[in-house]
């Protein structure tokens, strides 16, 4: 199945009954506009008939009538876009979720190239690109189709004849929109998002780069660059107005053509006396008016390449979100025997760890044991692979071969939440989500009372500056967290960290970048609150390194190369 | 693209770089141009009420006209005009088109009449008939062309107008010297990137727009007038009430969708944070938590956007009442008029079938242009809000006080005509004084650096020495004082061979998207593989290259290979020692955040780069001293000898 059918099929299986709402009540002011028309042409001629003829005619009726499809096309429109806009929302929330799982999936699966912040950006205005799906796509086609229809049986029973000229409309509009499906591919799409995107990033790097310009190159070859993408980008949206301003033409055109087509045909059945001339008025004003209605899927004609680029981007994303529940919550292996007589926290036997497609393995055969209480540093330069040590320790990554033990058991063997539990990992980059200080905190543990908030920002000496601040725990923290100096954002990691209480820690370069004074607080506070579980320490700093019981150092190739 | 609105409503607010959004200035506006249809304002109609209601600020505060000049030249401008009269005479050719119709149904209605019972086929002329139809195509042919012709020109005007200012901006940018302020980085990317791009729909549409609205509706009533002047009035009458009704609505549209802007624009952004944070998320078993909290807020974004689309709806919900009520009404007053039933209205003799169909005919058409300009108002506040923010970047805030005044002092591009000198040169600095925000940086400081030597520049955090080194690079002009190169005054040399003749490591080295290998060859175009592998075994970086994933071929930046600060600094010192046979080398805090084998590795690199090189190292790193011939110490402005030269062990 296309991508694009995939948005359609979750869409539809997510809410069937907003699904098919939607599309009805479109339906109702589209359809009391061809109706506002078709009457309004059909009581002004029997009107002048009258006028001349003396004929009696109930002008209340049909003059009622009109006044009545107006309002009922203003109060059905307004109607349509609150449904339709309610099931799109109601969509993209669960589209949402599905991306999320899917992510989260793949992450549990292992380590994957990391996805950049390009990426990410761009798969989530992706599916804030999907909207069109529904709005314009479904919705419209649903719409001209069910138009269509039911004009072709009022042809039926009004005049027979008039089915020609609308269902030789009906085809060249078909015909054109099939071919336009096939010819859209998303060459463009996606050649006008890749020149938007050098256009940005290389804007970026001119300005955060202007100094190393100025010495390497110069700032006028970068800024040539950037024009140069640009000048793509120009060239490609030139075609895409070009064939949006092609595919408007010629539906337009084609509307014209059915009017006046009808317009002939239904002469010449008035002038036979097949057909009552204030019908054939009548038709041929609903005929001017039903164009319009078919036009309504013109918008998503033009947004296809890249609503099919999103979906395909968004569908691969959230493919696998369905194992979610089964990756998270695997089961854990608890009656498998933990390896005898051992007490150590965390064992490492001969483990060898490389990145997918990487021509050298990042850790090659390493071996240590971590006892309980223990405080082990593990240095070597930097690059070495001590990150993936602490990666592997965590069961963030999987041994290529070998083995990490916890607690004597296999890691392959626990669940997912059971390592969580018992391992805490505290990066040098916490990431602070957008939210407020407790929602940061909670992260960790969700069923933290405010008191054990404080008593963790206390520990990470942050009490007062979360206090200096009106809405102390509901302060918000932007991106990045916004407000916060590097160091106060690393103990508000810490202050997270806090909030668990794991039998082994996992310290990967705690104090990276902060200044020496920082530094010893931080990891004062952190021995002062670990207490009796085991640290395993990723360090290259000698002010980290000397709080170790025992230091191992790690070549290049990812081997042991000292331990002392 | 068209976003529902409650999506705009949380984008709109956010802040640069977190919200990407693909904006379609490319659809076709289907409220255009279709006859006889109150359908004009579709679901294209839904686009962005809140990219209105964020532009709507911008417009208020007042910049619109000089923020205007900035993006159209008088050529341009002239263009759009000429688009908007091709389309409006597009439109206008539905007069005759409408007679045509009104003529063969009219013809119809007399063959009808006077035969009334039998076949009437007979005194149906078909000969004006089909000329009438054949009249219709041909006119309906015209239009389609001159509705293409004018969006195309439109389209050719935007795109031109947006790669114009993007280049101006580029050229501002790039002309600005390294140590001038600008916005953050990501900003300005926003800016060049994203913010031009509104401009594309504001000059396309509402320019286009804004043209038809004042010409057409006017025309089209006046077509109606002869006929009947009470057909006039009751499109003149329920026209203008159209604005006033939307403009009340959108006030409450705007205060109700500002009490939620923050709340929403935080539930907008959640996916994208918790996306990037996942891997904290997993490490704190908060994956399924966190799972339910993307659904539970994607549920309350729903809820609070849904809020403030009820009321904002209502404004385009107006503009289909007053036009479906005024072609209502139009239809019984046409209606009632044949009947005889009504005789007031025409100015002579009751109102005929023809006149009456044409009226009729007339009214849709009447109300098209408001609408699409009702769609293409939101078009303009968007581009207005993009304009205000692009003309603050070129023409930065008058009153920052001095910043027109350092302005000055930074120096970028300008060439001078002195050469640069060969050889290592000896540097001097004569009673040098700088003052950079109220803050003396250097207080007549006088110094000489003898060919060949290198100097250690020490001192605290904030003291200048990054400064001094822009000074001697040429993108810093002193107040006073000379600072000369061989003997001549740096700022008369040619500034760009002048740093190209510069090994220079920066204290935050930036390497670029692209390969590992065009970066490096940023120093020395010409630099062959070897060379590259030259200078990357001294830069202690030669382990580096294996372990990427595509060598020397690696793309490095956000889509590509991430490499750590330590790796990014020796990098940034091959990229220095590509230029081997440089005068002079000069490097800012190289040690900096790295670890002591890293380091170095680095000294090491200095060391051998610097030999036969006028060097000046700024550092803080006492290690560095090793490679001292003369020590200074900068503090409060003023230059010390910390150590004689031939001093250090």
């Amino acid at each position: 199945m296309s991508p694009l059918g995939q948005i359609v099929r979750w869409q539809w299986a997510q809410n069937r009954v907003t699904f098919v709402l939607g599309i009805l009540a479109a339906l109702v002011p589209a359809l009391a506009g061809l109706a506002l028309l078709g009457v309004a042409g059909w009581f002004i001629t029997a009107a002048a008939l009258a006028g001349f003829t003396g004929v009696f005619l109930n002008i209340f009726v049909p003059s009622a009538l009109i006044r009545a499809l107006a309002l009922l096309r203003t109060a059905g429109r307004y109607a349509e876009r609150l449904v339709t806009h309610d099931a799109t929302f109601r969509f993209l929330t669960d589209l949402r979720s599905r991306v999320f799982a899917g992510l989260a999936v793949r992450a549990m699966d292992g380590p994957r190239a990391a996805r950049s912040g390009l990426s990410l950006n761009r798969l989530v205005s992706d599916v804030a690109a999907l909207d069109a799906v529904y709005l314009r796509m479904v919705v419209p086609l649903a719409l001209a189709g069910a138009s269509a229809l039911l004009v072709a049986i009022v042809f039926v029973f009004a005049a027979p004849s008039a089915l020609v000229p609308l269902l030789v409309f009906g085809g060249a509009l078909g015909v054109l929109g099939l071919a336009l499906h096939r010819a859209s591919r998303t060459r463009d799409a996606r050649l006008q998002e890749a020149a938007l995107d050098a256009v940005r990033v290389r804007t970026v790097d001119l300005v955060a780069g202007r100094r190393d310009l100025a010495v390497y190159g110069g700032t006028g070859p970068a800024a040539d660059r950037i024009i140069s993408a640009a000048e793509t980008l120009r060239a490609t949206e030139r075609r895409l107005d070009a064939r949006a301003n092609w595919l408007s033409a010629a539906t337009f055109l084609l509307g014209q053509i059915f009017a006046v087509g009808l317009l002939c045909v239904l002469a010449f059945a008035v002038a036979t006396g097949d057909v009552a001339l204030p019908i054939a008025a009548g038709l041929v004003l609903m005929a001017l008016a039903l164009p319009e209605v078919m036009a309504g899927v013109l918008p998503g004609m033009v947004l296809l390449p890249r609503t099919k680029l999103a979906a395909k981007r968004v569908v691969a994303s959230a493919s696998e979100a369905d194992r979610f529940d089964s990756a998270a919550q695997k089961p854990g292996l608890a009656d498998r025997p933990a390896r005898p007589g051992s007490t150590a926290v965390l064992t490492f036997k001969n483990v060898s760890f490389a990145y997918p497609a990487a021509q050298k393995a990042v850790v090659s055969d390493l071996s240590f044991d971590l006892g309980p209480g223990e405080t082990l540093a593990l240095t070597g330069r930097s690059g070495c692979g001590k990150s993936t040590v602490s990666a592997l320790g965590a069961g963030l990554f999987k041994p290529l071969s070998g083995s990490v033990l916890l607690m004597g058991r296999d890691l392959t063997h626990w669940a997912e939440t059971d390592i969580r539990t018992a391992v805490t990992v505290l990066g040098q980059r916490p990431y602070l989500f957008q939210d407020t200080v407790a929602a940061n905190l909670r992260i960790a543990r969700p069923e933290a009372t405010d008191a054990m908030l404080w008593e963790a920002l206390e520990a990470a000496a942050l009490v007062g500056r979360i206090r200096s601040g009106s809405m102390g725990l509901e302060t918000l923290l932007g991106e990045d967290g916004l407000g916060l100096s590097g160091g106060e954002q690393r103990r508000l990691g810490l202050a997270r960290a806090y909030l668990t209480r794991p039998r082994l820690w996992i310290l990967d370069e705690m104090t990276e970048g902060l200044d020496r004074q920082t530094a010893e607080d931080v990891l004062d506070r952190f021995f002062a609150f670990r207490g009796e579980a085991a640290v395993l320490m990723v360090a290259h700093k000698a002010q980290e390194v000397v709080r170790a019981d025992r230091v191992l150092r790690m070549s290049e190739g990812g081997g042991l190369v000292v331990a002392n | 693209m068209e976003r529902p609105e409650g999506e705009k409503l949380a984008h709109g607010n956010r802040r640069d770089g977190i919200d990407r959004r693909w904006k379609a200035d490319r659809g076709p506006r289907t409220g255009r141009g279709m006859t006889l249809s109150l359908d004009t304002q579709p679901r294209a109609g839904v686009r962005g009420k809140t990219r209105k209601i964020a532009g709507d600020e911008a417009a208020a505060r007042g910049t619109t006209a000089e923020a205007a000049s900035i993006v159209l030249t008088e050529a341009e401008r002239a263009g759009l005009r000429r688009a908007g009269t091709v389309l409006c005479v597009s439109d206008l050719i539905w007069i005759a088109q409408a007679a045509l119709l009104a003529f063969s149904l009219s013809h119809l209605l007399s063959a009808t009449l006077s035969h009334t019972g039998v076949d009437s086929s007979a005194y149906v002329d078909l000969t004006a008939l089909l000329m009438a139809a054949a009249g219709f195509g041909v006119l309906a042919l015209l239009r389609a062309g001159l509705q293409f012709d004018a969006n195309r020109r439109a389209g050719d005007i935007a795109r031109q107008a947006k790669a114009r200012v993007r280049t101006e901006l580029l050229a501002h940018v790039s002309s600005l010297s390294p140590s001038a302020p600008l916005p953050s980085s990501g900003t300005v990317g926003i800016y060049v990137s994203e913010q031009v791009d509104a401009l594309g729909p504001y000059i396309r549409h509402y320019q286009l727009q804004a043209t038809r609205v004042r010409i057409v509706p006017v025309l089209m009533a006046a077509a109606v007038l002869p006929f009947s002047w009470m057909a006039a009035i009751i499109l003149l009458v329920c026209g203008p009430v159209i604005p006033v009704f939307m403009a009340l609505i959108g006030m409450r549209a705007k205060s109700a969708s500002e009490n939620q802007q923050e709340h929403l624009a935080r539930l907008g952004g959640l996916l994208l944070d918790r996306v990037r944070g996942l891997e904290t998320l997993r490490a704190y078993g908060a994956l399924g938590r966190t799972l339910a909290d993307v659904k539970r807020s994607g549920e309350a974004f729903r809820a609070g956007t849904m809020r403030v689309l009820k009321i904002a709806f209502l404004s385009s919900t107006v503009l289909e009442l007053f036009s479906a009520l005024g072609i209502a009404f139009v239809a019984v007053y046409v209606g009632f008029s044949l009947l005889g039933e009504i005789s007031v209205g025409t100015w002579a003799g009751p109102l005929g079938y023809f006149s009456g169909l044409f009226v009729l005919l007339i009214a849709p058409e009447f109300f098209a242009p408001l609408r699409a300009f009702a769609t293409a108002y939101h078009d303009r506040a968007a581009g207005l809000a993009a304009q205000e923010k692009l003309h603050e970047l070129l023409a930065p805030s008058q009153d920052g006080g001095q910043s027109q005044v350092e302005a000055g002092k930074q120096v970028a591009n300008v060439r001078a005509a002195c050469p640069v000198p060969a050889g290592p040169p000896a540097i001097s600095l004569a009673s040098v004084s700088l003052v950079l925000g109220n803050r003396p940086i250097l207080n007549t400081v006088s110094l000489e650096i003898h060919p060949g030597a290198t100097v250690v520049l020490t001192g605290g955090s904030g003291t200048g020495k990054t400064t001094l080194l822009d000074c001697l690079l040429g993108l810093q002009q002193v107040d006073q004082g000379l600072i000369r190169i061989a003997g001549r005054n740096v700022a008369d040399l040619d500034g760009v061979a002048w740093r190209s003749s510069i090994a220079w490591l920066g204290q935050a080295p930036r390497l670029f998207h692209g390969s590992l290998k065009a970066n490096l060859r940023m120093a020395a175009p010409e630099a062959t593989e070897a060379q590259i592998h030259t200078a990357l075994a001294l830069a202690g970086a030669q382990d580096l290259v294996p372990r990427l994933p595509r060598g020397l071929e690696t793309q490095l930046g956000e889509d590509g290979f991430g490499l750590s600060v330590g790796e990014i600094r020796r990098v940034a010192l091959a990229r220095a020692a590509l230029r081997a046979d440089a005068p002079v080398f000069l490097a800012d805090e190289p040690t900096a955040g790295l670890d002591s084998d890293t380091a170095k590795d680095v000294i090491d690199g200095l060391k051998r780069l610097g030999a036969g090189k006028t060097a000046v190292f700024a550092t803080h790193d006492p290690s560095l001293l090793a490679l001292a011939d003369l020590h200074l110490e900068l503090a409060d402005g003023a230059l010390r000898t910390a150590r004689p030269v031939g001093a250090t062990s």
